[in-house]
């Protein structure tokens, strides 16, 4: 196989088992993507989330452990890190909501660097979806396909419930059916370097 | 609320009940009473301990009214742990059934000689004290187990555990919820202790037979109600993240942001911190058939809390609290929720306060008494905290003290008091308030984040430092005023973002007491009680040199921003400018 190109694993989950993934959004997962260009575009362009519901929703962002204010002046580099948040209570709520009127309060970790030098190319980040966003924002990052290394997914298989293992409809590996119930046990799919994994169901948000 | 019960537990012959107009109090409540009548009755030179202090119980200006989010009960006197004036509060049932009684504030003075053991019983007939020598020693869960079977289960219990018999000056004092189990505690300051040293050991308030405090202007209260909790419910914090996750859904940005002290304050990321975060919390506490969404008090409409059951199903305790879990999980280098939930409960069964006794035990691991991360350590040292043995009672009087008895150099302490859970290297403005407020390192002090309405102190520059100082000292201001209504203050965000939520709040205010309430009046309480906790502090003896952080904070960068606190003295001392 090709340790450039990214086996595949498309997963079909009944609803209510999406949630099993979000240790692992919290956490950060890789996604490729087209670096070198605003976080706002990043977000509306390529991951097709509303501008709207940027400002209404994400109102805390994070880029390589900076709270940002603007996403139209924020410059994305390959590997960046991206931690998206809704609301937050108290006054550290306060202070990391973008553009915030306690923003002051946080100084010096505020995003404020606009030299990224990078060229508009494919690349990965890795993002991290926080609280409601998991629910709001998770489905459609699984969707469009998260990359993981096979050890990392053949640990992710192991630590689910029978509720989970029930509740995966099928799945292909590079494009050919395989028993769901077997995905813990692959040592050919633990062996492989990277695999995009793209996840369905039907009746998530 | 019209009348003001003292207690003197050192009466010669027993305890003697006295009953007054409230007086020059009148319209006052919560923070505001205990305060001002600390600052004015108290010697600020006495011991903490002893028969000169005082312990002001004081329900807020709203409650035991049908308004919601107001049940929260302050409890005054001068700290044990930090020698400053202390206001303490909690949520729970006691704010409104003492309020409902009738109790602007029930004040405990002197002290008895001898070891009699008291319990306070408080209904519409009056007060009645009685010696209890059976509950000496009892933990919260089993004294109130105890004194349900005699006085059952439609009253609200104030109780302290074997810590505040102990004098600890981490002693809590504990409040019921709706279910009567002890979880809501008066935490910070040692307040517990001074319960102890008074030999009070519970209070029982009974409301029997009375009714909900009547508003003035019945219908204009019942409108600003109404608009007060569809503001709360329509915001996205107070309607769906707070309902949803708790406080702790704090983790994962502080983690993020890399403000997440770890391993007593050496980094600002917690490679655990996921683990930890109120969005894993929540998934186990509902996959466990707990839930993830209650609340302290009846009427609350934000519900933060929830209940967290082990993987049998069971009770362990109530959903700790964000504070909590950094100060047990990742400032012990602890990645794991089911060792925090058990030691909240320990916490709350033995009557310590979560945050100072977290930072306590990561301050013991620092000295090397247990390692980092060692979960059945931490439970370990708990435990001696319970047993009164010696080290449980120097690891039970609190950071500053363990860190003194071992010869830790770096202690996270303000006054005395451990820092919760917010590093002020990369968050440079909460470590102002720490620093500055009067009550030792307290995050709550700035956490009513509706300056931007009230308009105290004009324009900020968010570039500048002295920005950071204006903004502690609004949110100071801002926090002391609310602190006084009885309401939580998780009502923060949706008064900072709706202005109509704030103008309900003060509507509901103004309606109650028949007047015209203002943002000015608010930020003119607010400067009311923070002056008089200043004049005490500094009859105490405190003075500039006091407010500021740890040395640590100025000379040790932190990862992963690197940096140091950086605010200078002089703009930190002109916060109290007013
Ligand atoms: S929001 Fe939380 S702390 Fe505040 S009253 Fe409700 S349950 Fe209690």
């Amino acid at each position: 196989m090709n340790t450039l190109t990214p086996a595949t694993l498309q997963l079909e989950l009944v609803a209510g088992q999406l949630s099993a993934f979000y240790p692992l959004l919290q956490q950060g997962v890789v996604v490729g993507c087209m670096v070198g260009c605003r976080l706002g575009e990043l977000l509306s362009d390529q991951w097709g989330i509303s501008p709207d519901y940027v400002s209404k929703r994400v109102t805390t962002i994070f880029l390589n452990s900076r709270a940002i204010d603007d996403v139209n002046t924020a410059l994305i580099g390959p590997d960046a890190v991206i931690a998206l948040s809704g609301a937050m209570p108290g006054l550290v709520g306060a202070t990391m909501r973008r553009g915030g009127y306690y923003a002051a309060m946080r100084g010096a970790m505020t995003y404020n660097d606009e030299s990224v030098a990078t060229s508009f190319r494919e690349a990965t980040v890795r993002v991290k979806l926080f609280n409601l966003l998991l629910g709001e924002l998770g489905p459609g990052f699984l969707q469009r396909g998260i990359l993981l290394s096979g050890t990392e997914l053949v640990a992710f298989f192991r630590n689910q419930g029978i509720e989970f293992r029930h509740g995966c409809r099928a799945a292909r590996l590079n494009g050919l059916a395989i028993d769901p119930a077997l995905l813990t046990e692959d040592a050919d799919l633990a062996r492989i370097k990277s695999v995009r994994l793209t996840v369905e169901c039907r009746d998530a948000v | 609320m019209d009348k003001i019960a003292r207690i003197d537990m050192g009466a010669t012959g027993g305890p003697k009940i006295s009953y007054e107009e409230v007086g020059e109090y009148s319209g006052l409540g919560g923070r505001a009473l205990t305060s001002l009548l600390i600052a004015k009755e108290v010697h600020p030179l006495c011991h903490p301990l002893g028969a000169e202090n005082k312990l002001v119980f004081a329900p807020g200006m709203l409650s035991g009214t049908t308004g919601s989010m107001t049940g929260r009960l302050s409890v005054g006197c001068k700290s044990p742990l930090t020698g400053t004036i202390k206001e303490s509060n909690a949520g729970g049932q006691a704010a409104q059934v003492l309020a409902r009684i009738g109790y602007a504030a029930v004040i405990l003075e002197g002290k008895p000689a001898g070891d009699n053991l008291y319990k306070i019983i408080i209904n519409k007939d009056g007060i009645t004290i009685e010696v209890d020598n059976s509950l000496k020693l009892l933990d919260n869960y089993p004294l109130v187990a105890k004194l349900r079977g005699q006085y059952g289960d439609k009253v609200a219990y104030i109780t302290i555990g074997s810590a505040g018999e102990r004098q600890l000056l981490a002693a809590s004092i504990a409040c019921t919820d709706p279910e009567l189990r002890p979880t809501r505690h008066c935490g910070r300051g040692g307040v517990g202790a001074v319960m102890g040293a008074k030999r009070v050991k519970a209070i029982i308030l009974d409301d029997a037979g009375m009714k909900t405090r009547a508003p003035k202007d019945p219908e204009k209260f019942r409108d600003a109600n109404r608009k007060f909790v569809e503001g709360l419910r329509k915001h996205p914090v107070t309607g769906e993240g707070l309902p949803a996750y708790g406080t702790n859904v704090l983790t994962n940005v502080l983690n993020e942001a890399g403000g997440y002290p770890t391993r007593n304050f050496k980094s600002g990321v917690f490679e655990g911190g996921a683990k930890l975060s109120g969005e894993a919390q929540a998934e186990l506490e509902i996959k466990r058939g707990g839930t993830a969404t209650h609340g302290c008090h009846r009427g609350c409409v934000i519900q933060c809390s929830g209940i967290f059951n082990d993987k049998d199903g069971n009770y362990v305790t109530k959903q700790p609290e964000y504070e909590t879990v950094w100060s047990h999980g990742g400032h012990c280098g602890i990645d794991d929720l089911d060792t925090v939930a058990r030691l909240d409960y320990m916490d709350d069964n033995i009557g310590v306060d979560t945050i100072e006794m977290g930072v306590t035990i990561g301050v013991a691991m620092d000295a090397g008494i247990i390692e980092f991360g060692d979960k059945e350590g931490a439970i370990r040292l708990m435990g001696e905290v319970g047993n009164g043995t010696p080290l449980g009672r120097v690891l039970g009087c609190g950071a500053e003290i363990t860190g003194k008895v071992f010869g830790v150099e770096k202690v996270p302490v303000v006054k005395g008091q451990a820092l919760p859970a917010y590093d002020p290297r990369p968050i440079q403005g909460i470590g102002v308030t720490y620093a500055t407020t009067t009550m030792g390192a307290d995050h709550t002090a700035g956490y009513a984040i509706a300056t931007n309405i009230l308009k105290v102190g004009g324009d900020v520059d968010p570039l500048k430092t002295e920005g950071q100082v204006e903004l502690s000292r609004n949110l100071q201001i801002a926090t002391a005023a609310i602190d006084s209504t009885g309401m939580c203050l998780f009502i923060a965000f949706a008064i900072m973002d709706q202005p109509e939520t704030f103008q309900a709040m003060l509507d509901m205010l103004g309606a109650f007491y028949g007047i015209e309430m203002t943002g000015d009046d608010v930020v003119a309480l607010g400067k009311k009680v923070l002056s008089a906790e200043r004049d005490f502090n500094a009859r105490a003896g405190f003075t500039k040199h006091h407010d500021r952080l740890p040395r640590f904070f100025y000379t040790d960068p932190i990862a992963p921003h690197n940096q140091v606190f950086s605010v200078p003295d002089e703009e930190m001392d002109q916060l109290f400018n007013w």
